[in-house]
């Protein structure tokens, strides 16, 4: 907490309509407590109005922001500029990946919360079930009566950041099936079965563990994919047995 | 407007470890092994076929097999295999939802035990030679 | 088929997306413009708490009563993204058990629905309280996700026929012989490129940004940009609102919201309020000031800062003497411009009837005697906004 000020040069992806890309560069002094969202904003306000990005609540709630900082998936809101350059240091800021580009950092997520919808996917839930399948326990008798707004914020970055995800338009992605694992925590809805047991769904997944390590807001989409993979076996024991 | 979407031509980024996590390194090692086993397999089938062509074709390739640049490559092979079905048991583990808290520990485990089986198959090679 | 009536709304933050929402139901054809995304000003950046009024009902009763009613039919039409566990006014020192008697009243006045427990109480419900509360009171508090309620009335308003623009930047207004606006250029910065947007009524609804857009045409809207500070921690250490019962001040409400805490706020006046630094010392402040609410947030991490302008509405009076309450100007009575009106001021909890007031205004300019029935209409998921 001091009035330090830092230079840094911003290196940001442009991209207009079908013209080329390029990177264009910014010079601007800030504050290295503040945000990589504010630096970005700061290029906006007053060296380039042309500049388009997408934010909103800027303290990692609505999921807006997620873009690659040099190269990593981070939500730039909650990402400060102290934890990724250093002064007269270099910041490469670039759109989320796999998703198109609608202009500079401007992504469209339209398929992803079409997916999420289809889901059934609710933000607010009851206090034990918006938490991870290990925290529940303890909060299980005493705080049901509570509800919040869940862990998963919707963010792309989980996908962006996902192996399978950049080779495979088809496939559903971590945050789906996060949000999938996380709706099916009551007992599992054929719907639900359906969509996740497929071609696109689960199975898809290589364990590479991206999606958790990117994930800015505690889903740990990778952990829930492996639980979802565990109810499905179990459930189709459980059929080849009552058929019997 | 199409850039940047998912496709199958962007298959050789699976392989860019820059900017990476752990589990994608033993992603692009699983895909590496497995890359390498497919061919040593196809490479096995084509020795094995020269037994139609007679006992002594064979036995002048067995020769050529105790050379010590084949040897290393069936080190290659023999340390694919151990790498490759450690992290198969990792993935299966994970698959059944069990040590999900720490597969990033027991994946360093399981490759810690895969360098030392593969050290210790390199010794028993190399001194029995 | 008699042709639709036209509305331009500028601005998609909660006022233009509820405004949009009430016009088309209304049987408008609506388009929306905003020079970012949506909710990319104040309104994404706010707080995040839906009044229950509480925090008005001794100083500013006309804000109180409307957030009460606001807050009763956004939980009802907006649960998608609402947590609603209430909220708690606690007092800590003579001073705010002073106040106690004139909240209690206040509330009573207002009509919110309040009960006083006692301090062991509270803790039960609230083990993470400062344990030397004085006094504490429930209130019908409840938290929102900021751009998921702006999204949620957008969706709404695409389902009914409404577009948007986010990225259109508003550059110049068209006016017909008559000296009346009939439209705008907007320039697109997806493509760069500027097009024409006609209509019957144009709608400022920028809120804090209310008065630069009004200069554009020479008209001036006396509205002040208030920023104020707002710092998230990383641990949800309670599950209701926790109010300073006090008169507003700094730092005096604590919101749950996900994993965190949010604390705000301040107040400070600025003249634009594009870009706003974060001032490190109000920083310390707000972390003081939620030390002394919830002595546990000195055991979390703090997780983000952000500043939200205000559109506070010019009185004689200064910051937070301001009413929170809003105002729809129609420059038709002002300046001779038919075809125009400004709607600003107000908070996130009332940005339905900012807009139905809003609308009321339009459609009587217009002649048209549609009624407002955004009360009674549930809102359509939030996520349908992205694929209409």
């Amino acid at each position: 907490m001091n009035d330090t000020i830092w230079t840094i040069e911003l290196k940001i992806f442009r991209q207009r309509a079908d013209a080329q890309r390029y990177f264009q560069t910014f010079q601007i002094e800030i504050n290295p407590d503040e945000y990589v969202l504010d630096a970005i904003e700061k290029v906006w306000a007053f060296h380039d109005r042309s500049l388009t990005f997408r934010h909103a609540c800027h303290h990692s709630t609505c999921g807006a922001c997620g873009m690659l900082v040099n190269g990593i998936e981070k939500l730039t809101c909650i990402t400060s500029i102290r934890s990724v350059t250093q002064n007269n240091g270099k910041l490469l800021i670039e759109p989320l990946r796999n998703f198109p580009v609608l202009s500079d950092l401007v992504v469209d997520t339209s398929s992803m919360f079409k997916a999420l919808e289809e889901i059934g996917f609710n933000q607010v839930a009851s206090l034990p079930s918006a938490c991870l399948p290990y925290e529940r326990k303890t909060l299980e008798h005493e705080r049901s009566e509570y509800q919040r707004l869940v862990d998963c914020i919707e963010c792309g970055m989980c996908i962006s950041a996902c192996p399978v995800s950049l080779t495979d338009s088809n496939y559903l992605g971590p945050a789906v099936l996060a949000a999938a694992h996380d709706a099916s925590s009551q007992p599992l809805s054929n719907k639900i079965l359906e969509i996740v047991d497929s071609r696109d769904g689960l199975w898809r997944c290589h364990n590479a563990f991206e999606c958790s390590a990117v994930c800015p807001s505690n889903v740990e989409p990778g952990l829930r994919i492996m639980k979802m993979r565990q109810t499905v076996i179990a459930h189709r024991i459980k059929k080849l047995f009552s058929r019997g | 407007m199409n850039i940047n979407k998912p496709s199958p031509s962007h298959l050789w980024r699976w392989f860019d470890p820059r900017d990476k996590s752990i589990g994608t390194i033993a992603f692009i090692i699983n895909r590496l092994s497995a890359i390498g086993l497919t061919i040593y397999l196809f490479l096995h089938l084509a020795v094995l076929s020269k037994l139609v062509a007679g006992s002594q074709a064979y036995d002048d390739f067995l020769i050529l097999a105790k050379s010590p640049a084949i040897k290393i490559g069936e080190m290659f092979v023999i340390a694919g295999g151990i790498i490759h079905g450690l992290n198969g048991i990792r993935i299966t583990i994970n698959s059944l939802g069990f040590l999900l808290k720490i597969q990033n520990g027991l994946l360093v485990g399981l490759m810690i035990i895969a360098l030392a089986a593969i050290v210790y198959f390199a010794i028993r090679m190399f001194s029995g030679a | 088929m008699p042709t639709l009536p036209e509305a331009i709304i500028i601005g998609a933050g909660f006022t233009g997306c509820a405004l949009a929402h009430d016009l088309s139901l209304r049987g408008f054809k609506v388009s929306v413009l905003d020079r970012g995304e949506i909710a990319s000003g104040t309104s994404g950046r706010t707080h995040g708490l839906l009044h229950s009024g509480g925090r008005y009902c001794v100083n500013d009763q006309e804000a109180a009563i409307e957030c009460i009613e606001e807050n009763i039919i956004l939980r009802r039409i907006a649960a998608q993204c609402i947590e609603y566990n209430g909220g708690l006014f606690i007092g800590l020192n003579e001073r705010d058990q002073a106040y106690l008697p004139h909240f209690m009243a206040g509330a009573e006045a207002c009509k919110i629905p309040v009960e006083q427990i006692t301090p062991q109480k509270a803790l039960q419900l609230e083990p993470n309280l400062n344990p030397a509360l004085l006094s504490a009171v429930l209130v019908p508090d409840g938290v929102f996700d900021p751009l998921r309620l702006a999204l949620a009335f957008a969706a709404t308003a695409v389902e009914n026929g409404a577009s948007f623009f986010p990225h259109h930047e508003v550059q110049e207004m068209l006016f017909n012989g008559s000296g009346n606006a009939i439209g705008v250029v907007a320039l697109n910065r997806h493509d760069g490129k500027k097009y024409e947007f006609r209509g019957d009524i144009v709608i400022n609804a920028t809120g804090a940004w209310a008065g630069k857009l009004a200069s554009l045409v020479g008209i001036k809207v006396p509205v002040v940009p208030t920023p104020g500070i707002m710092v998230a921690y990383n641990q949800r250490l309670v599950n209701r609102v926790i109010n300073r019962l006090f008169e507003p001040g700094d730092g005096d409400i604590l919101i749950p919201q996900r994993r965190m805490v949010v604390i705000g706020t301040t107040s400070f006046e600025v003249e634009d309020p594009d870009y706003i630094p974060l001032d490190q010392d109000q920083i310390k402040q707000m972390y003081d000031c939620a030390c002394h609410l919830v002595p546990a947030v000195s055991q979390t991490l703090q997780r983000g800062v952000y500043m939200s302008a205000r559109p506070l509405i010019k009185t004689e009076m200064t910051g937070r003497s301001l009413s929170r309450t809003f105002k729809c100007y129609d420059h038709k009575e002002s300046e001779n411009i038919d075809g125009f009106v400004t709607i600003t001021g107000g908070k996130a909890t009332t940005c339905r009837a900012m807009a139905e007031k809003t609308a009321d205004l339009v459609c009587s300019k217009l002649g048209i005697s549609a009624i407002c029935e955004t009360k009674e209409t549930p809102l359509v998921s939030y996520r349908k906004f992205f694929w209409h």
